[in-house]
């Protein structure tokens, strides 16, 4: 790639490209071309980073203005002014606390964010994710080739082992261990399936990992089908994300054309291929053996538990399934070797963590950072503090599917262990951080009603467990909820622990016992006093869900 | 072998046992809903949840494999806190109000779970969008408020049957029972084989003949072979003051497993036909009443010694009735043509194979249940025997080949890999281009094709009908066996009624010509008539017809004797793979209705012949196409 003076982003997400982003990137090209700026500044279509009112944006590396919204007629007079004679058009420019977007990449390249550690987001935003050959000249395909020409799938294994690297879909497994699993499972035919069907509400780290690095995923599959012995992939994208299964498939493309994918790769006896399956729309295929259900035809229900998948998985052959985020940070590992990693984060959570962030803060967005960093710190400096000077009062991590944070654990370090010994969950890597005006009766609802929503149906527990409990929740909400109550919603929270089949029944109960383990004055309020003390809840005194 | 402790219990089990099959073959009770022994296991219910040292959470020990030193518990207060708890949450999730519902009190297994618990009553309030009631079907109706979404009979139709016509819409709470893309059920692809039915732990799917007729504590069960074909299906009938409630399969059946199709489970209570019931005796041009004993009489004399006399009997009838019809008619009185309805046409040309090999040929139905590749011959197994098919059906998602070869229409056609055009005359030189093709790989495309599937197989099975036996001659039955040699392949000949082997062994296999015979004895039991043969026996001067229904066969004859049909009459059947088996009496005859037999020892003594009672001699005397084995 040729060196060049000045770097001109487009925004290329679906609403970017509703207005027109398109547009102004041709309207850029021809600018830039009859200014004669063709050889001095690189133009390329960069992923999500754009808050939906400000988009399309154009960015101008290395002096990181963003100008947003852009339009065609914007164009001539940016390309002039800025990339021609060096002035910042500042009636365009946008600050990046305007920008309720991506903060990460953003304020790195400002240098406000200290701990700041990219490794999954490295690439993201700053290379053209349509272009294979951007990824390459970036390091990409480096680890593979490590792999293939120079290490057994064994020792493969065991620098992924070493690394520490843990699981990023919530659960937390260590992934070298599962890897050596589906290496000694027996079959002569394996699978990697990549879990990108992100559907935990206001998580979107997998996406721009999915839009902006797509080749990170492939290169990170094909070291893992080689390390446990597969020779087709399965990357499972969730429906909605049609930038992210476009890119994904000109990405497969163009390693298939650069022999990255296919027959004897890097030369070697080494053979794989992936394939895209899209979702429809079902939360519950998140889940690893639904996924696998999905990809088979059949209906999304997760299976029971043993056999795992990495032993009778897709079509009862071991497989391994990743998610995007864990596969992300696999080629940095292998390039910089198991000790680098795990001289990231903690001892036992080695590595970054991506975490949407959203809620009452001055600025939400993505960010990564090393793992063990607290909430605190995530709030005060990351996300600039609350929005209006209000209280921190608690956060809901992971999606839908983590757990309720009150203040007093704010200062927990955000890693797998030490949230575990806190006795709550790190989930998938969204941080809701809520102020003081938020009702957690008004808050377990609205997530139990998520979970009522997208249980599969199939077990007892989960399906009728989570009606009941959304049903028991809006009564106490409408000022008719009784003590008796309390106790069922806390049975039920430990019934749907002990008796679901898979993880979201397991944790569908959690927002019931984390509210009324931290929360239980302001729930009984509801009960006792008949009053809402945020005075979210209706309190109508009215039953909606009816004794027969 | 595995060694692991259930309740202190030290037990050892094979390999591969789940939890709940080791707790129950120690007789250890553990409670399940959606678990079913014919079924994959499921733990969808969460009723069996066991606790297990070193594990997380409670498990379902229906899906949990038994592995070496687990130390399981099945009865402590959590684990019976937690069934509780699933129980009042399905009690809660739908009309489970049991006094309106058809199978409570004894035959609903979610009532008996909670009795078993020492339910009372359950804490949560219900609250549901009722669902419409679907009684499209002419035998079943679909009730998704008393559904407890086991999936039973969503597995049942896939797992066992094939068919693939129940499936669940919807998710979550909202999760129902449909039929295809939720069309009602009596317009669906159902084939009303009605193991769903059976298989329904509540009321969500009943049939419409026997709801509210009669529980479990009020039916006798008389548990025979099925005689509506060859298949030989075990099944059970359920009787209530003697009255047909209900016919089940049996689960515990080594063949059917359960599994029935409609002629066997339903359209035998749907019988409409008019009853005989007594004697008649053509008088003046005129069918009259009459007593036996004038009946007998006049058989008798129309009979005479029995010269120029055709007798013909139903292969729908026992052993024994066939056996001594022989011996009356062959033996005794020596009447020029002693066949059955079927006039052997299923079983002819394959039997003289048999006796010029001097061995069966023939190979056991288990086959179908386990075979990668599948060569159908003239026979569609969608149309008739159904449970046969299904055998088939049921494979086709696992990798297993079909190959359809018909000349005519043919439903599990649309179910093949390919298809092979097979005339109806031309058996012989298709099975010659088949083993051409087999032998040397050259061909037609489409043989090429079958012989290279055919050859890949490791357990091929080729099956064939009624209409390739009939038109196949014996060259080409050669070469059939000539081609399951080469390919190591089983054959599997259908064979029409439920004793139409036994007929065959019995040697009544001649065909039915009409010139000059002076009188016809008809023994159709509950056998409905053909036109051909009504048209055929026009031209007999006198015509005696044992029938259990009034017919257009019965309306021309001289005399007609009622006799019972088949649940009033007990006796030995010969299946197409030769199960010797027993059929049981479930219902009492009608006043003055005698059975087939007893009405054929009263005409022997009238006409003062010998009898011979011994028919298994007679059975095993010839080569059979395929080993009979007593059961």
């Amino acid at each position: 790639m040729k060196t060049t003076r000045s770097m001109v982003l487009v925004s290329s997400d679906p609403e970017s490209l509703d207005r027109g982003a398109l547009d102004v990137f041709s309207t850029l090209q021809k600018q830039i071309t009859k200014f004669g700026l063709e050889e001095e500044i690189a133009l390329s279509m960069i992923t999500d980073i754009s808050k939906h009112a400000m988009s399309p944006l154009v960015l101008v590396y290395p002096d990181a203005v963003i100008y947003g919204p852009v339009t065609t007629d914007d164009v001539p007079t940016i390309v002039e002014e800025h990339l021609y004679k060096g002035r910042v058009v500042q009636e365009k420019q946008i600050s990046a606390y305007d920008l309720s977007g991506r903060v990460a990449w953003l304020s790195s390249r400002k240098g406000t964010m200290p701990a700041e550690n990219r490794i999954v987001l490295k690439n993201v935003g700053q290379i053209d994710p349509e272009n294979i050959d951007e990824y390459i000249i970036n390091d990409g395909y480096e680890g593979l080739g490590t792999v293939l020409k120079e290490m057994t799938p064994g020792e493969t294994i065991q620098v992924i082992k070493d690394s520490g690297l843990r699981g990023r879909g919530g659960a937390g497994f260590p992934t070298g261990l599962k890897w050596q699993f589906v290496s000694g499972a027996k079959g002569n035919k394996k699978f990697v399936i990549c879990n990108a069907d992100e559907s935990e509400p206001g998580t979107f780290k997998d996406r721009l990992v999915l839009e902006g690095d797509p080749h990170a995923i492939i290169e990170a599959m094909s070291i893992g089908a080689y390390a446990v012995g597969a020779d087709e992939g399965y990357v499972y994208i969730r429906g909605e994300y049609g930038l992210a299964i476009s890119r994904m498939k000109k990405a497969i493309q163009q390693a298939r054309e650069y022999n990255l994918l296919g027959e004897n790769i890097f030369g070697t006896d080494f053979s794989f291929d992936i394939h895209i399956h899209t979702g429809a729309g079902a939360y519950i295929c998140g889940e690893e053996t639904a996924l696998i259900e999905s990809i088979e035809g059949n209906r999304g229900e997760p299976r029971p538990r043993p056999p795992y998948p990495t032993t009778a998985g897709l079509w009862q052959k071991p497989t391994l399934v990743n998610n995007v985020e864990t596969l992300a940070n696999i080629p940095a590992i292998i390039r910089n070797g198991a000790a680098w990693y795990k001289s990231i984060g903690t001892q036992s959570s080695p590595g970054t963590k991506v975490y949407t962030v959203l809620g009452n803060v001055n600025v939400t967005g993505l960010i990564e950072v090393p793992m063990g960093i607290t909430l605190r710190e995530v709030i005060s400096i990351y996300a600039k503090g609350m929005k209006g000077s209000a209280t921190f009062k608690l956060a809901q991590t992971g999606g839908s599917s983590g757990s309720i944070i009150p203040a007093s654990l704010q200062d927990t370090p955000m890693d797998f262990d030490s949230y575990d010994k806190a006795g709550v969950s790190l989930g998938s890597g969204a941080l809701l951080i809520c102020n003081e005006d938020v009702c957690v009766v008004d808050l377990a609802k609205v997530l139990l009603n998520f979970f009522r929503f997208e249980s599969c149906g199939k077990c007892n527990p989960c399906r009728i467990g989570n009606k009941r409990a959304y049903e028991t929740l809006v009564n106490i909400s409408e000022g008719v909820g009784t003590l008796q109550d309390l106790k069922d919603l806390k049975m039920m929270s430990d019934q749907l622990y002990e008796l679901s089949n898979c993880g979201l029944g397991q944790t569908a109960g959690s927002p019931l016992k984390d509210i009324l383990a931290h929360f239980r004055a302001e729930v009984e309020a509801h009960v006792k006093l008949k009053v809402c003390p945020a005075g979210i809840c209706p309190m109508s005194g009215q039953r909606v869900y009816k004794i027969f | 072998m595995i060694k692991l402790t259930i309740d202190g219990n030290e037990i050892e089990v094979q390999e591969g046992t789940t939890v709940l099959e080791a707790a129950e073959a120690a007789g250890l009770y553990v409670p399940t809903l959606c678990h079913h022994p014919q079924l994959t296991p499921y733990g969808g219910c969460r009723l069996c949840m066991v606790e297990v040292e070193g594990a997380r959470t409670l498990q379902p020990s229906c899906t949990l494999p038994a592995t070496n030193g687990m130390v399981v518990k099945t009865n402590t207060q959590k684990v019976l806190d937690a069934r509780k708890f699933v129980l009042t949450l399905i009690f809660s999730e739908r009309n489970h109000f049991c006094m309106y519902c058809q199978v409570s009190d004894g035959d609903c297994e979610l009532q008996n779970r909670a009795y078993d618990e020492g339910m009372t009553h359950w804490d949560l309030q219900p609250n549901w969008q009722p669902f419409e009631v679907d009684a499209s079907h002419p035998f079943m109706v679909l009730d998704n408020n008393r559904c407890i979404l086991c999936r039973r009979c969503v597995r049942a139709c896939g797992e066992l049957v094939g068919n693939y016509t129940l499936g669940f819409e919807e998710r979550g709470a909202d999760s129902m029972l449909v039929a295809d893309y939720n069309v009602p059920l009596g317009e669906s692809s159902c084939i009303s084989c009605g193991t769903c039915v059976q298989i329904c732990p509540t009321g969500a799917i009943i049939d419409r003949q026997s709801a509210y007729q009669g529980k479990e504590t009020e039916v006798e069960h008389n548990i025979g072979v099925c005689v509506e074909c060859s298949v030989g299906c075990q099944r059970d009938v359920l009787t209530r003051d003697n009255r047909l409630i209900r016919i089940e399969g049996v689960w515990e059946a080594p063949l059917n497993n359960g599994l029935l199709c409609d002629k066997g489970r339903f359209l035998p209570l749907e019988d409409d036909r008019p009853r005989l019931l007594t004697p008649l005796v053509r008088k003046d041009g005129n069918l009259k009443a009459a007593t036996w004993d004038d009946a007998i009489n006049a058989i008798a004399e129309g009979l005479g010694k029995g010269e120029g006399l055709a007798a013909i009997a139903s292969t729908r009838l026992p052993i024994e009735d066939l056996a001594l019809f022989k011996s009356v008619f062959a033996d005794s009185l020596k009447a020029e043509l002693v066949t059955t309805l079927e006039e052997g046409k299923a079983t002819a040309s394959l039997a003289k194979m048999a006796e010029k090999l001097g061995q069966s040929f023939e190979s056991n139905l288990e086959t179908l249940k386990d075979t990668d590749a599948v060569l159908s011959l003239a026979l569609d197994l969608v149309d008739e025997h159904q449970v046969a098919g299904f055998f088939v059906k049921r494979q086709l998602t696992d990798g297993t080949n079909l190959i359809v070869a018909d000349g005519k229409g043919n439903k599990l056609a649309e179910k093949a890999s390919f298809k092979l055009d097979l005339e109806a005359g031309k058996e012989g030189s298709f099975l010659l281009k088949l083993h051409e093709a087999i032998e040397s790989e050259t061909g037609d495309e489409g043989f090429v094709k079958a012989a290279k599937l055919l050859k890949a197989a490791v357990k091929p099975v080729i099956v064939y009908g009624q209409d390739f036996a009939a038109n196949a001659d014996d060259k080409a039955v050669e070469t059939l066996v000539g081609i399951s040699e080469s390919l190591n392949a089983s054959l599997v000949g259908v064979k029409g009624n439920a004793n139409s082997m036994a007929a065959s062994q019995l040697g009544l296999e001649s065909p039915i010509k009409t010139n000059g015979y002076k009188s016809a004895f008809i023994m159709l039991g509950d056998e409905n008539p053909s036109q051909k043969l009504i048209k055929q026996l026009e031209d007999f001067p006198f015509v005696v017809a044992l029938s259990a229904y009034g017919s257009q066969l019965t309306g021309n004859a001289d005399v007609v004797l009622p006799v019972t049909m088949w649940a009033e009459q007990s006796g030995t059947y010969l299946n197409m793979d030769g199960r010797l088996q027993k059929a049981v009496q479930s219902l009492e005859a009608p006043e003055g209705v005698l059975t087939s037999r007893e009405t054929l020892l009263k005409i022997s003594e009238a006409l003062e012949v010998e009898t011979d009672a011994d028919w298994k001699t007679r059975i095993l005397s010839r080569t059979p196409t395929v080993q009979i084995k007593e059961s």
